[in-house]
């Protein structure tokens, strides 16, 4: 440590350059963690709509979203989220400034959430149903009775069709019984479409336009200035729930990222079980029982660079080497019958995993060694003086010691898997799949098969879609629930690695 | 006393330990070659890939036709394929130059900062901090570049560039200021801590110069800086530019390089920066003059870990760049780097084909290149480490 200045002597500018390079560095920081967080949770905030009266007396009811300069510099115009594809053709309108006469938030006005045409705002006029005809405020507590048990039974037909009737399908060649089964599941469905259908609402748009909307297109409704804050909260609530346990809808650009969440784990657990025993092995090999000589010195450099190659590169390898070379061959071998369409001889949930044990590999074997490093020599002398063998010293001394290390290693290889993502568009990431990788067909869990991925969502979502300001949303939501599973990774590594030298000190390296 | 010595174990046992010994160093020894060979085999795997571009006859590529400032894989019908690596490399060292302009100021800056000044609690703190900056995943950090930044500075061109002045004024004005506090206030700020309490001030500039630019862009550029800089220096503005990859890609190098060189710099035996001040040296002056070139080879191999992490960088650029591949020094134009095509490119190339073995050997020149950094970055991390052994303290 360098003592400190008594006098206060000018150092220049230059010392306040570096202390401010710090403060930008953690501004910068705290600016994007917060740009997420905000954006990421806002999404699911039951935004008000406000009813924009204009000079010239139209109307138009919406969620202000920002607000821009005029080209000309003349004044400002403001961006509305309009929804109601099917009537207007866009969801976007952008309204100038001085052109508004009234604003207001009339209690009456519904958000529609619907299979088709995206959201739709507006009042809502009357319900058709088969028991009868609801107006007014009697139309919006039958529809909500409606929605409810419409979800009831898209539930029970969506759990019908992928668990009854998709196993029937696939045992039907070898199982004649099936086909009886087969068509009591599908009368069950029919029975329960049959209940889908019917309803009818009648909507109109703010500035008088009517439409008729099936009610089994809509998913859910609410009236966001009529929302009290504590109901506001529940529907937040709600909202993060269905993102993170549904599946998304519309190209992607709605809807939760459940199979996103469930193929990140799912490929970061197969690689783990992966990189975990052999990134253990051969750290032990290179600190243990390798001779300690130039080569090893060499071999060691080697793979702590393995850990700063691109991890394009991986993903070159991967393809060339798991999905054409190896999974070519299996595919020749084992599923001959099924070429030419690649079973393992295209990107799947194994390659993905494999490719990412190699590339996360450098990072368990050097918090190995380090953890290694850290044992005193003379817990391994005094092992071996009181006759263990190597085997029993490495076990019940030195491993027990270094299982912290070990863990942090694994820790941090997660979190850097969690978080990579281009070498998995090279070797089995999906922007849409339909099955998920687990089911209950054997072999249980089909390595084959492609799966989706939260940064691959993030990507695909944000730089493919039709509308890309009508899914930032959900990307930032994405985006949040990435960072926030990568952040928990990686303040647990920090944790363990802190009480470790806490517990050992800090010992020298070699 | 000495206890008596146990009874012998029986030998029978005493075999199976043995074997289960040699079993065990034989499955460690086997398992640990094998994943070390595994992973040196990429090297070699990606030469054997590559090579019948050259060997065999009819591919019909040669050193001449990569060496053209043109890249076009030929994936439309009709296209004649042009395999110019020129503007790939162009994009990607381009790239890797405005990060690291961004970057390595910043990361030394900070650097110097906390090993100099900063008190060691605060310094425990803010490096796992730095460390969870670097964690950030590249899709996050490409995302907010690409789609939110981008457009933003493509919004308030002048704020931004008003930024890239007012920042560093902000901070000198800053010690100005503090210069010209009553002792008392000065303590209470001590420059120690000048990395927490400067935030808030530097968010406030960063609010008065978006204030302000419109004002500014009126005043110095006749309200169109965009058609001020086309007229004046003949320069292309396209939203997604060099300018922001090297923001975004140099907001993920910095924690890197800053940790290595952190290193570096409070490593360096106390007693030389002690000694130059004793001798009446202020603590910047003993940094200019001692540390900092005792150190200087960590610093450097920093700076080349650094440069080795951008060059290889994905996402970032696959989404902060407009990839299209141009080769233009202006900064505020895109480019496309090797990375992002293999990303783009490779997954439609088909097995064995010319640009399928193209991309690998983009890929192959990558592996290369970065390893070789790291390993020249860790030999002169050795020498670093010998001279300190010899200037006394160990660190």
């Amino acid at each position: 440590m360098i003592g400190r200045a008594r006098l206060p002597r000018l150092e220049g500018g230059l010392p306040w350059l570096a202390a401010g390079s710090v403060a930008l560095s953690l501004l910068m920081l705290a600016g994007l963690l917060s740009l997420l967080a905000v954006r990421g949770m806002g999404h699911f905030w039951p935004a008000p709509l406000t009813l924009v009266t204009l000079e010239d007396g139209r109307q138009l009811a919406g969620q202000a979203v920002r607000e821009e300069r005029l080209p000309d510099a003349s004044g400002r115009e403001r961006l509305y989220l309009t929804a109601n594809r099917d009537l207007d053709g866009a969801i976007w309108t952008w309204v100038d400034l001085e052109e508004i006469a009234e604003e207001s938030h009339p209690r009456d006005l519904v958000v529609l959430e619907r299979t088709r045409w995206g959201t739709f705002q507006g009042r809502l006029l009357a319900l058709e149903a088969t028991e009868g005809r609801a107006e007014g405020e009697a139309a919006w507590t039958a529809l909500q009775a409606h929605l409810k048990e419409l979800a009831v039974l898209r539930a029970e037909r969506d759990r019908l069709r992928d668990e009854v009737v998709v196993p029937l399908v696939r045992r039907l060649e070898r199982d004649p019984r099936a086909e009886t089964e087969l068509e009591r599941a599908s009368a069950r469905i029919h029975e329960l479409q049959a209940r889908i259908m019917g309803g009818r609402l009648l909507l109109e748009s703010v500035d008088g336009r009517r439409l008729e909307q099936p009610l089994e297109q809509v998913l859910r409704a609410w009236r966001p200035n009529a929302m009290s804050p504590p109901a506001k909260m529940v529907a937040w609530g709600r909202g993060v729930w269905r993102f993170l346990a549904e599946g998304p809808r519309a190209a992607n650009s709605a809807g939760g990222v459940w199979p996103a969440i469930f193929g990140t784990v799912l490929m970061v657990l197969l690689m783990s079980v992966v990189v975990t025993p052999f990134g253990v092995l051969a750290g032990i090999y290179l600190n243990e029982v390798a001779h300690q000589g130039r080569l090893t010195h060499l071999v060691r450099i080697a793979v702590r660079n393995l850990a700063g190659v691109p991890s394009i590169v991986y993903g070159v390898f991967g393809l060339g080497v798991f999905v054409y070379g190896i999974g070519g061959s299996l595919d020749e071998w084992f599923f001959a019958d099924r070429l030419p369409s690649p079973t393992f001889g295209t990107g799947g949930l194994l390659w993905a995993s494999l490719t990412l044990a190699l590339l996360t590999l450098p990072v368990v074997i050097v918090a190995t060694e380090e953890g290694l490093a850290r044992v005193p020599d003379n817990q391994r002398e005094g092992a071996l003086a009181l006759g263990a063998t190597r085997v029993e010293m490495l076990t019940r001394v030195v491993l027990p010691m270094t299982a912290p290390a070990m863990l942090t290693g694994v820790i941090l290889a997660v979190a850097r898997a969690a978080g990579e993502v281009a070498p998995l568009m090279l070797v089995g990431v999906a922007k849409l799949a339909p099955q998920v990788p687990v089911d209950g067909e054997f072999p249980f869990i089909h390595l084959e098969r492609k799966f989706m991925h939260l940064g691959y969502h993030i990507y695909d979502v944000a730089f493919h879609g039709d509308d890309v300001q009508a899914a930032l949303p959900l990307v930032y939501a994405t985006a949040l629930l990435l960072v926030l599973v990568i952040l928990v990774l990686n303040l647990t590594a920090i944790f363990l690695r802190h009480h470790l030298r806490a517990r050992h000190g800090a010992l020298p390296r070699r | 006393m000495i206890d008596p010595l146990p009874p012998r174990a029986q030998p029978r046992h005493q075999w199976w330990r043995s074997l289960r010994d040699r079993l065990a160093t034989l499955l460690i020894t086997a398992g640990g070659i094998g994943v070390v060979v595994a992973m040196l085999a990429i090297g070699v795997f990606l030469v054997l890939e590559v090579a019948p571009l050259f060997l065999e006859a009819g591919h019909g590529v040669g050193w001449r036709e990569l060496w053209q400032p043109r890249w076009q894989p030929g994936t439309l019908p009709g296209e004649t394929p042009s395999y110019g690596l020129q503007p790939l490399a162009w994009g990607t060292l381009k790239a890797a130059f405005w990060a690291l302009l961004f970057a390595v100021p910043l990361a030394l800056g900070a650097a110097i900062h906390s090993a100099l000044y900063m008190p060691p609690r605060l310094r425990s703190r803010l490096k796992p901090t730095l460390e969870l900056m670097e964690a950030m995943p590249g899709v996050v950090v490409g995302f907010v570049a690409g789609l939110v930044l981008a457009p933003w500075v493509d919004r308030h061109l002048a704020g931004a560039l008003a930024l890239l002045i007012g920042l560093p004024a902000g901070m000198l004005l800053a010690g100005l200021a503090w210069m010209r506090l009553p002792p008392a206030w000065r303590r209470r700020f001590p420059l120690g801590w000048a990395g927490l309490w400067l935030m808030p001030w530097l968010a406030l500039l960063v609010g008065a110069a978006l204030w302000l630019s419109p004002w500014l862009e009126a005043m110095l550029f006749g309200g169109d800086l965009r058609g001020w800089l086309e007229v004046r220096f003949g320069l292309g503005v396209s939203s997604r530019n060099a300018l922001i990859v090297g923001l975004a890609m140099g907001f993920a190098v910095i924690p890197g390089i800053y940790a290595l060189a952190e290193d570096a710099l409070s490593g360096v035996p106390s007693n030389l920066g002690e000694g130059a001040q004793a001798l009446g040296a202020t603590r910047w002056q003993s940094l200019w003059k001692v540390v900092l070139p005792a150190a200087a080879p960590g610093v450097l191999s920093a700076v080349m870990i650094g440069a080795g992490r951008a060059v290889g960088e994905t996402m970032i650029v696959l989404m902060a760049s407009g990839n299209t591949a141009l080769m233009t020094l202006n900064p505020l134009e895109g480019m496309r780097s090797m990375a992002a095509t293999i990303a783009i490119e490779l997954p439609e190339a088909v097995p064995g084909g010319v640009h399928y073995r193209l991309l690998f050997l983009v890929a192959l020149a990558l592996f290369v290149f970065t390893f070789l950094v790291n390993t020249l970055a860790e030999l002169v991390h050795a020498r670093l480490r010998s001279r300190y052994r010899r200037l006394g303290g160990m660190s």
